[in-house]
């Protein structure tokens, strides 16, 4: 009944809406940069006012050299100019490593507002690395449908930027979504822990979802799923019987929607509790967005999220200072 | 209108899937793209009302085309009643009735003779028959001239009294070979008749329509137009047939036997089971020791199987072997037999020692040596003594390598010529010629030892001539690597008949002048005289050490006559070749077959023909007591068997006959092989569709070939295809929609 509560909720979130930009509008903007750009200085016109100013996601520290230290952590420009011996920690390791999770299925191409999913997730990606990437965290990106199609690692360098929202461009051409093989590759692959962001829309079953996501937190990252779907996959509300056509599979259905409308509603209800309900089990933070959502909210409810983490503490055995808040 | 097969129309039935998929279709034409159908549940779809049908001209030529599809496989044809100048007219039919060997098992004749009766009792008088019986050849028993002057109410009677009179033979089917025959029969009836053709003209064939038939011969022969075969299958309660077949001999075998690893013969018999056999267990042994020294045996059926049985030391020399345990014993017997392995009696007629190498018969004895179908003996007899004649009347072949010959065996050697034999002379020297002159029949031959520089070589040689056609190809044909030390010159144009076939390179060309012979051959009476002018020993030459001289000696031997192919085994109507001793004095011998009785053999007959008995034949002196051993002829007994083919007695696709032009007509389908073969649709329907057409009904399929509306149709059927593929295109394909829809 809460799913189902949510799911009502989302659908009328665009109404609600009122002086954010309208995705619609935003989606005819043909450089994902551009609305990337658009959507952060925004927001960020928007945080002076906010009660949130002041929020960063990384620091550097210096601490003075002690006999012990490793020498190579020296920082010689300090000692140039203070004649001091300071060592530059943590430098790497407090710089946020993200990686952009993109589900390039082929359902993912499916859209009724104009613009597929795959294109609203695209510029969300495209939001949250140019946010990230204006405070100089490192941002990754991968692109899969049942294995990956393309991978960048996490890098902050001049032209990067570039370089993922091109790739964010390229349209959706996989067939079926099996989050599994690329999600268990990725969580292979990253040897440091960062930070995952997974948009998809994730039809898949639940048992396999599960596990699925589980690969990720098994590495002891912080997941931050966006679940995108189409407001028709939401209300399902065509109008006239029709030969419904899967889009992954080829496979064909005759469909009333009069009559199948209520079940359809009730089992998607189910899907989306049953994929929060697996979320939250594994410590992952899980956001449903319909495709008329402004992106701005989403903005909101990741650096929402980044808070509430910072309030955390973890723990990290090298080091003097083992404690410190991220 | 009528219907050669009229259940294809029902197919017209199908006209109700168009409709109805009309009727849906309206809900399925608009097609939407979703994301995942695993959310959805299909709905059922509601029909429309049948007066809401859209496109309707599609569902029409959709109708259509079905209805033409059922209605060209009906094969439709106009009723067209047969002229009544025809009416009165009668059939022309010619009665096979099947007399091989496969005929014998238990109750098929008896099946057979009453068939044939009771196609006899439905003949009209206006009819014309004639009956023949076939196996290996056919054989008429009544022709159409004979039936037209028998009494017409006698024919009846008189035809049954000859076919009580048949019996099966022994002879393989050669099925073939029969329906050509009759159907050449009634053409040639229609020819000699001089009458108007008549409305049917039909071969009826009683048998058993084994697989082991023959039917090569109707390949070569383009079956009558109309002419109609009705096959009347005499079928076999009990299928089960195994058959009995000599393992062709391996080559370190005699006649087919094997030595055991206990040093007893083995004889290998193939053992096949019939494809249908429904018993797997057989007993193999020999006749008389039934309960002993035999093999039990395990055949599936449709296989095949070697035994290797132990030959009993008293059967050597022949024996049969009994194979029991299948339904059918026509087939259970092997009879074997020694191999002919043919004497050949060579006279050397010459002074030279046969340890000697620089002789000449030291490599004629070489040059022959025993195999298992031949057994050379040289007997060297001095040429100063005196000669039996007896010596000269067994020789097969006589060499002469004397200088001189006395006259009285000059006199018998030109008697030997004329009678038919062949006489090889060497000349040793010139004096050899007086001899050539003695054995050709003139007085005188001028000759001289040639004055040789150096070597002389073979110049010419006539390849074309018989005798030396084994060297006709190139890579044999090279005789420049044997050089002749000393030749005698011959001067044979005086000769009469003389043929040369090889040259001395000995003239000179500048001078014109001619080469000498150094081979030729001279015909005296039957025989033949071969005369070379330079010995093949070592002082003369060096023919003895080429690779030349045993095929020349052997080609003799056969250009002669003496030597002769045999097959290992014979069958029932085959021709066993009588041996070459036998040959000579054949009027002395008989045969006697496995009943008893005794064939002459004419004087000079070269085959034995009357092999319609599997048994062991006996080769007898005309004086009455077996004679086991003629002369020059070790084993005298040579066996007869049945045709493997005719062991196959499983029945024929006699569709198989169809594909050799061959007309069937009122077969019925149980009668039709059905086992190994996928029958067309066609063919299975055919007894369906002959219930139902009227009785007379003579002539439908003929009717129906020559109009051919089922082209007509099928073209309309074309027509209505294309229109109905244009007005769908037209139409347009479905509508594709992703979200218009909402």
């Amino acid at each position: 009944m809460a799913a189902r509560t949510g799911a009502s909720n989302l659908v009328s979130t665009s109404s609600k809406a009122e002086g954010l930009i309208d995705p619609v509008s935003l989606m005819r903007l043909r450089s994902m940069e551009l609305r990337a750009k658009v959507i952060v200085e925004g927001f960020c016109k928007g945080i002076h006012r906010s009660p949130y100013h002041g929020f960063s996601v990384e620091f550097t520290e210096y601490r003075q050299y002690t006999s012990g230290d490793d020498p190579r952590y020296i920082d010689w420009r300090v000692y140039a100019r203070s004649d001091r011996f300071y060592i530059k920690k943590f430098e790497d390791e407090t710089n946020l490593r993200c990686h952009l999770l993109i589900d390039h299925s082929r359902s993912m191409g499916y859209g009724s507002a104009g613009y597929s999913k795959s294109q609203y997730g695209g510029t969300l990606a495209a939001t949250l690395a140019y946010f990230l990437f204006t405070q100089g965290d490192a941002v990754g990106l991968a692109t899969f449908d049942d294995r990956i199609r393309q991978y960048l690692p996490p890098r902050n360098r001049p032209g990067y930027l570039r370089r993922l929202m091109l790739a964010l461009e390229a349209c959706p051409e996989g067939t079926a979504t099996d989050l599994g093989p690329p999600l268990q590759q990725i969580a292979g692959m990253l040897t440091k822990r960062g930070l995952i962001v997974l948009i998809s829309d994730l039809l898949t079953s639940i048992d396999r979802l599960e596990r699925d996501l589980g690969y990720l937190c098994a590495g002891g990252h912080d997941v931050v799923v966006f679940n995108v779907l189409d407001m028709a996959e939401l209300n399902f509300d065509f109008s006239s019987p029709a030969l419904f056509q899967d889009i992954e599979t080829g496979r064909n259905m005759y469909v009333d929607p009069s009559e199948a409308q209520t079940p359809y509603k009730r089992m998607l209800d189910k899907h989306l509790a049953k994929t929060k309900s697996v979320c939250q089990n594994l410590g992952i933070d899980y956001h449903l967005f319909a495709t008329d959502r402004p992106f701005d909210l989403a903005l909101f409810d990741f650096l929402q999220h980044r808070m509430r983490r910072r309030k955390r503490v973890r723990y990290i055995p090298t080091g003097r200072d083992s404690r410190r808040t991220v | 209108m009528s219907f050669l097969y009229p259940l294809f129309l029902a197919g017209i039935t199908a006209v109700g899937l168009p409709i109805i998929l009309h009727m849906i279709r309206r809900h399925t034409r608009k097609r939407v793209t979703f994301s995942s159908l695993m959310f959805l549940r299909t709905t059922l779809p509601r029909f429309k009302n049948r007066s809401r049908l859209e496109n309707l001209p599609l569902l029409a030529l959709r109708c259509a085309s079905l209805i033409l599809l059922a209605f060209g496989f009906s094969r439709p044809f106009f009723w067209r009643p047969a002229p009544e100048s025809q009416a009165h007219l009668g059939r022309r039919i010619v009665l096979l009735i099947d007399t091989s060997a496969s005929m014998r098992r238990a109750g098929m004749w008896t099946q057979a003779i009453s068939e044939a009766r009771s196609v006899l009792a439905d003949v009209s008088q206006a009819d014309r028959v004639c009956v023949m019986s076939f196996s290996q050849s056919p054989q008429t028993l009544i022709g159409f001239e004979e039936w037209t002057e028998l009494d017409p109410s006698q024919r009846a009677s008189v035809v049954s009294e000859h076919i009580s009179k048949l019996s099966p033979g022994w002879a393989s089917t050669d099925l073939g070979r029969a329906l050509v025959a009759a159907a050449e029969a009634i053409e040639d009836d229609e020819v000699n008749d001089g009458q108007e053709s008549m409305a049917v003209r039909q071969v009826v064939l009683i048998g058993d329509m084994q697989q082991g038939s023959s039917f090569e011969a109707l390949s070569t022969y383009e079956w009558p137009e109309g002419l109609e075969l009705v096959v009347k299958l005499i079928r076999c309660q009990d299928p089960t047939n195994a058959s009995l077949q000599l393992v062709t001999n391996p080559p370190d075998s005699i006649g087919g036997r094997l030595a055991g690893p206990d040093g007893n013969d083995l004889t290998g018999i193939r053992i096949t089971n019939s494809p249908d056999a429904t018993r797997e267990f057989f007993s193999l042994n020999w006749a008389e020791s039934l309960t002993s020294g035999g093999a039990d045996v395990y055949v599936p059926a449709g296989h095949s199987i070697v035994v290797r049985i132990p030959t009993p030391k008293d059967r050597l020399a022949g024996g049969k072997l009994i194979l029991t345990g299948d339904d059918h014993d026509f087939d259970n017997a092997l009879y074997l037999a020694p191999h002919l392995q043919q004497h050949v009696n060579i006279l050397y007629i010459g002074s030279d020692d046969a340890n000697d190498s620089g002789g000449m018969l030291y490599y004629v004895r070489r040059a022959f040596g025993a195999t298992r179908a031949f057994n050379p003996r040289v007997i060297s007899h001095p040429a100063g003594e005196s000669l039996a004649d007896t010596a000269i009347a067994t020789a097969h072949l006589i060499i002469v390598a004397a200088d001189g010959i006395q006259q009285a065996p000059l006199i018998s050697l030109r008697q030997y010529l004329e009678s038919g034999g062949t006489v090889l002379l060497v000349m040793k020297s010139a004096d050899a010629a007086t001899t050539v002159a003695g054995l050709a029949g003139i007085e005188t031959i001028e000759s001289e030892e040639a004055d040789v520089d150096r070597y002389a070589m073979l110049g010419q040689i006539e390849l074309k001539h018989p005798l030396l056609a084994c060297f006709r190809e190139p890579r044999f044909g090279d005789f420049t690597q044997i050089h002749f030390w000393k030749y005698r010159r011959l001067n044979i144009a005086n000769l009469p008949g003389a043929s040369v076939l090889a040259w001395f390179d000995s003239g000179d060309p500048e001078g014109g002048g001619r080469n000498d012979p150094a081979w030729f051959e001279s015909r005296v009476g039957k025989g033949t005289l071969l005369v070379l002018t330079s010995g093949w020993h070592p002082s003369d030459s060096q023919l003895a050490l080429s690779s030349k001289f045993v095929p020349l000696l052997y080609s003799i031997l056969e250009y002669g006559g003496v030597l002769s192919e045999q097959p290992l085994q014979y069958f029932v109507g085959d021709h066993v070749s009588v041996p070459h001793s036998v040959r000579l004095e054949s009027a002395n011998f008989k045969v006697r077959k496995p009943d008893d009785s005794l064939i002459s053999l004419d004087a000079g007959q070269q085959s034995f023909t009357q092999t319609d008995l599997p048994g062991i034949y006996a080769i007898e002196s005309s004086a009455g007591a077996a004679r086991p051993a003629p002369s020059g002829v070790e084993g005298s007994e040579f066996a007869i068997n049945l045709p493997v083919k005719e062991s196959q007695t499983a029945v024929m696709q006699i569709e198989d006959l169809e594909r050799l032009g061959v007309s069937l007509e009122n077969l019925k389908t149980e009668d039709r092989g059905q086992k190994t073969a996928i029958r067309p649709l066609s063919s299975v329907l055919r007894p369906l569709s002959s219930v139902l057409r009227p009785p007379s009904s003579v002539g439908r399929t003929g009717l129906e070939y020559e109009q051919k509306v089922w082209r007509w149709v099928f073209i309309a059927l074309l027509a209505v295809s294309l229109i109905e593929i244009w007005l769908a295109g037209k139409k347009g394909g479905p509508q594709r929609t992703q979200s218009s829809q909402r």
